[in-house]
């Protein structure tokens, strides 16, 4: 769900983008380490302790064979994610190693992780950095700001200034029927472009707007047509942020173009790859 | 027209009809046919195609600019009926909903069942969920609205109508359509290549199992 935090944190402990990670939602929980490794967690803020000693977030830990890793509670947002050097070595399905819960594929055998599961890992990396390199929060996102931004959909036009004015001028809270498909918003109705459209394609951010005006916005398990119109697309640079959002909480969306969404995923990017770079150069 | 960061939609018309569709399937072969380095997926639907991009390697306007070019090289695309596939699968009719469907229109369960089983379908485009593929046109007469309430569990397998089309669930998932039997073709399995058992273009039959 937050690819930036997932990447990130593969990035500080030494593994490549795609490497599998844990990721954690709701309650909490104990692994328990069997080999020495360089482990780091990040995402959501969690109260997350090793051996007793508070786990600061996007910072490199090495474990011990027999440490314990407690996560007690996820204390703000929603995702937290855990990063182990060598990366976790499931198979690659399609393209991923993710794990695709509708299908039953991907992953750890196609399912959530439960209660004694060993998990294994890859080869650890070459040169891992040292620990306790944390990254600087000037490159992470600010989970915190009140506005994500977005650009026009493919069914914009359909949609007249006072639909828009409800978009972008009013306030959404994040709904409790939210998922990992799709984040249900709670605000004022955005008014219904009242048309019938044959199922198109649609992509992760996605804004939907069903007939009762209730917004929909299409996360990571997005299928990849659909029949609502999208009235508009959360820019990708901004995902982690709507990702991490808890029910509740409350959004503001910023219309932005084309040009200058595809420039702030490419300053993430280059941020990344600027915490790469800083996590080996301390290695 | 961008479909967010990474990909672009291309409407080709707006009214569905079999030659519009035929027309996206065509493009949609001749873009992948072009192995562009920055384009990562293609997804066919009613009334265009949408291409999915590294835009980390490219921009909207370099990508769109490169997409219209090529559809305007091909100029006469023609969908490939060589390549035409055709499926028989074989389905027991026995599924929960089709005494209702019988009901609502009138026509007794074995019509029904003829009515179903008695035509060849087109793959229309593959969505909602991987395998779940849309097949048209269905018997004028067995077209029903959606369910009023979606059931939160269908099981892979089950052969549905909804409005114009059948279809069979390829994974459990949530579903609003008439489920009027099952199957035991599995529809998606990532370790087959291709996973999913049909692509858009191909032709299906469905057989009442013995």
């Amino acid at each position: 769900m937050d690819v930036f935090a997932l990447q990130a944190l593969n990035a500080i402990v030494g593994n490549a983008p795609a490497s599998a990670a844990l990721e954690w939602a709701l309650g909490g929980g104990t692994l328990r380490f069997q080999i020495d490794c360089v482990f780091a967690i990040g995402g959501a803020h969690a109260r997350a302790t090793l051996m007793g000693r508070a786990m600061p977030s996007f910072t490199t830990c090495q474990a011990r064979a027999g440490d314990e890793l407690t996560v007690e509670q996820l204390t703000d947002g929603r995702f937290l994610y855990i990063a182990f050097g060598g990366g976790i070595d499931v198979p690659q399905i399609l393209g991923s190693r993710s794990t695709y819960l509708p299908g039953h594929f991907g992953g750890y055998n196609g399912r959530m992780i439960a209660r004694n599961d060993t998990l294994s890992l890859g080869p650890a990396p070459i040169s891992p950095p040292s620990e306790g390199f944390t990254c600087p929060p000037e490159l992470l996102p600010r989970y915190d700001s009140a506005a994500v931004r977005i650009t026009r959909g493919p069914h914009a036009d359909l949609f007249d200034d006072a639909a828009w004015h409800t978009l972008t001028e009013t306030e959404f809270a994040v709904s409790t029927a939210s998922d990992r498909t799709g984040y249900k918003l709670k605000g004022k109705a955005v008014s219904d472009a009242a048309e019938n459209l044959p199922s198109d394609a649609s992509c992760q951010g996605a804004i939907q707007i069903p007939g009762d005006g209730t917004p929909i916005v299409l996360m990571a398990d997005a299928p990849t047509v659909g029949g609502y119109p999208k009235i508009a697309v959360v820019a990708e640079a901004d995902l982690p942020i709507l990702a991490q959002r808890s029910p509740g909480h409350t959004v503001r969306f910023q219309l932005v173009t084309i040009e200058q969404s595809q420039r702030a995923l490419k300053r993430r990017a280059s941020d990344l790859y600027t915490i790469g770079a800083t996590g080996a150069a301390s290695a | 027209m961008p479909l967010g960061d990474s990909a672009i939609t291309i409407v080709l018309g707006a009214e569905r009809s079999t030659e519009l569709l035929n027309r996206v399937h065509a493009t949609a072969a001749a873009l992948g046919a072009e192995r562009l380095a920055e384009v990562q997926d293609i997804v066919p639907a009613y009334l265009g195609v949408a291409v999915f991009y590294d835009s980390l390697q490219a921009s909207f306007s370099d990508v769109a600019a490169k997409l219209l070019a090529i559809c305007d090289r091909r100029t006469a695309l023609i969908a490939d009926s060589d390549k035409i596939r055709e499926h028989e699968i074989s389905v027991t009719y026995d599924g929960a909903d089709l005494a209702q469907v019988s009901a609502s229109t009138g026509l007794s369960v074995d019509e029904v069942i003829a009515r179903h089983s008695s035509r060849l379908y087109s793959v229309d485009l593959l969505g909602f969920v991987p395998g779940f593929a849309y097949l048209s046109e269905l018997d004028s007469a067995l077209q029903l609205p959606r369910r009023s309430q979606p059931r939160p569990r269908v099981p892979a397998g089950s052969v549905a109508i909804a409005g114009a089309q059948t279809a069979v669930y390829s994974l459990d998932t949530p579903g609003g359509w008439h489920i009027i039997g099952r199957t035991d073709r599995v529809m998606f399995d990532p370790s087959r290549d291709p996973p999913a058992l049909l692509s858009a273009g191909d032709m299906v039959r469905f057989v009442p199992a013995p």
